[in-house]
This record gives structure tokens, sequence and C-alpha cells, in this order.
């Protein structure tokens, strides 16, 4: 609490600390959630600076690394759905400049039906289930992050996993 | 792998599914840092400096507070009034949850601030920045912080075009508070305050906004 004191009265120093401990997590999130360095960039910066001029809107009712996931999370659900209206103008272009990365030793087939069932989930699905089955996360994080019910952080993910078995499990019986 | 097909399923995923790679954290503190160097705040630095500047900084932002909120509630005002005397039913229409008032204040205030990114914008392909850029733009930010905290929230398209102004106008307050435009990191500055307005599309939108009452400021 005492760093969240001294980096809301500007102290660089404190902000730094608060940034060190949490930047690997909410990077690590926005790629999963983005796929793209550049927008994982963007997002995890944009969330910082989010925090940074609210820093003395923080009340510490929930855990510090809580309220800044719910703005990350935010941060990153609302700016993909600017890249994706902004996409759809650029479809041909951003078409021909789509390269899969090629070190991964799962089948090519595989990946982008993975790509492709994983992307067909509704965002608060997608959500939960790249936070918990992908980054760790617990339900209780989860819950707390996106501001819902235990149960219901639950009952997302089963609800995931359950679309994605159906979209992919004759493909792994197929493939591996 | 598991024989459980849906631990298959995961570990494939995982795998696959936008894997990232290292934090490239350096880079990002960088910018950040540049951002919050703009944001208020910004002045635990040197505790004697602070000291004797806080108070003449205090009554700097307690004045821009009060002008900005003098003006939004005069926007306001004259929101209310119009809205009496023109009965302009398709703007109540258009923005469901958000007072008609407080659309006209942000209206009027788009085109204030389109007016200004349009200088910047001018100024930039000239490599310089008008010094009262920095006053203005520390009025507008102060305005857009308050149409925030107001209510914008209600109308999602006008919450984000707010946040997106607040990012583009702390850049511009802490670039053309810096003074000069000598050195490469102030120009260096000065185009990725350019860069967003055009990548955050922000005078198109701005127009937009700002159009159904008249107030476009280009």
């Amino acid at each position: 609490m005492q760093l969240i004191e001294r980096a809301s009265k500007g102290d660089q120093q404190a902000f730094r600390a608060l940034y060190d401990a949490n930047v690997d997590r909410i990077y690590r999130l926005a790629y999963r959630m983005a796929g793209e360095e550049d927008l994982a960039k963007d997002f995890t910066q944009e969330t910082f600076l989010r925090v940074y001029q609210r820093l003395d809107q923080f009340r510490g009712d929930a855990a510090f690394s809580t309220w800044l996931h719910s703005i990350a999370v935010s941060v990153v659900l609302n700016g993909l759905r600017k890249v994706d209206r902004h996409r759809k103008r650029e479809r041909p272009l951003e078409d021909a400049a789509h390269v899969i990365p090629g070190n991964s030793p799962v089948e090519p087939g595989l990946r982008d039906r993975i790509e492709d069932a994983v992307n067909q989930l509704p965002d608060i699905y997608k959500t939960v289930f790249l936070m918990h089955d992908l980054e760790g996360y617990t339900h209780g994080e989860i819950a707390e992050t996106l501001g819902v019910a235990e149960g219901t952080s639950k009952a997302r993910l089963s609800r995931a996993r359950a679309k994605l078995r159906e979209a992919l499990g004759d493909a792994m019986q197929e493939y591996v | 792998m598991s024989e459980d097909p849906m631990d298959r399923i995961l570990d494939a995923v995982r795998e696959t599914y936008h894997a990232p790679g290292r934090t490239p954290k350096e880079a990002m503190w960088e910018v950040i840092q540049r951002g919050t160097e703009a944001a208020p705040g910004d002045d635990v630095i040197d505790l004697t400096a602070v000291r004797n500047a806080r108070p003449v900084r205090r009554y700097r932002s307690y004045a821009w507070a009060a002008a900005a909120a003098a003006a939004l509630v005069l926007g306001i005002g004259i929101g209310r009034m119009t809205t009496r005397v023109g009965g302009d039913s398709s703007l109540a229409n258009a923005a469901d949850g958000v007072p008609t008032s407080l659309r006209f204040a942000a209206a009027e205030h788009f085109g204030r601030t389109e007016s200004l990114l349009t200088m910047v914008r001018a100024d930039a392909r000239q490599g310089r920045i008008d010094p009262m850029t920095s006053t203005w733009a520390r009025g507008l930010l102060v305005q857009t912080r308050l149409l925030i905290d107001y209510g914008s929230g209600a109308e999602p398209a006008m919450q984000e075009l707010l946040e997106d102004l607040e990012l583009v106008l702390v850049q511009i307050v802490g670039l053309a508070g810096s003074g000069s435009m000598e050195g490469d990191r102030t120009r260096m500055e000065l185009e990725l305050a350019v860069r967003s307005v055009e990548e955050r599309e922000l005078l198109p939108r701005l127009q937009a906004a700002g159009r159904p009452l008249g107030f476009s400021g280009a």
C-alpha cells in the first residue's frame, strides 16, 4: 500500500516497482488475448498509463493486482473491438500479410483449427478460458477481475471447454 | 501428452494459441514513463522544489479545473436551454442514457479539441509547436476528465472517444510543456503524439461527434 501511495504522488521509483511486479502477467495476458506483439505492447502500456492516472482513485478495497487486471482486461477488450472494426475495412491487405509462426511441432492444420476454435468463443468465455487454462489464474482471481461470482467464472470455463471439445475433438483424434 | 482428450486439446492450445514471448519490459517502460511525465502528479521529484512551487502549482491547477468546470457547466446549461427551445429529440434518441445537456457540452468540447489537434498536426509538419499549445491542451485535458467523470460512461462510444482524447492530450501537455522543439527526443515525441491522433482516428471521430450540433472546429 505504501508503494501505491508513493506512486500516486508521482514517485517514479515506486511506480516502477509496481510495474516490475506486475508487467509480466499483464503482458502475457494481453498477448494471449491480442495475439500480436505490437498490440500486446500497446495494451500493456495503455493499462499502466491509465493505472498511473487513476492511482488516487484506488481505495484498496481489492488487491492492487486485481484492480490492475480489471483495467487491463477492459483496455484489451475495448482495444480489440477497435482493431476489429479497423481490420474489417482493410481485410485484403491483412490477409495477404498474415504469416503463421512455423516453429511449433503442432501440425499446421491443427494449429489453424485451434486458432479458429478459440477465436470463435464469445469474449466472456474466451477471457475466462485464456486466464484460467492458459495463464493459470484461479477462479477467485478471475471472478474479482471480471466482477463476477466464482461460480460464474467456473460455468464460463466449463462452457468454453465444451465448445472447444466440440470444435476440436475430432481434430485431436486425427492429428495427435 | 496426456491420455485425456481435453488435456490433449489444452496442451495443444497452450502451445499454439498466441503463445507470448519474452516481455519487452524496458521498451514498454520507456513509453509509459514518457506518458507519466506528462500526467498530473509528476511533481514529486525534488522535495524542496516541489514545496517552493506548490502554492503556484495549486493555484494554476485549481484555476484550470475551475475554468474547465465553469465551461462544462455553461455548456450543460446552454444545452438545457437549447433542448427546451429547439426540442431536438433526435439527439436524445441518439444517445439513450446520456443527458442531452451533457451531450451538448461534449459536442462543444469535441469541436475545440478538434481545433487543437488540427493545429498540433499542422505544427508537427513544420517541426515546431506553439508555446500556447500547452495551456490550451491542459484546459482541454481537465475538461475531458470532467466529462469522463460526469457520466459519459452511459454511452460507450463517447466514453471511448474521451478516453482516447485523454491519452493524446496528456502527450501534448507534456510535449508542449517541455519548451523548445530542440532535440531529437522532442521531435520524436511530437511525431508520436501526431501518430496517436492518426492511429486512433481522432479527427474524423471528433468531427462525427461534434457535427450533429454544428461544433466541428475544422
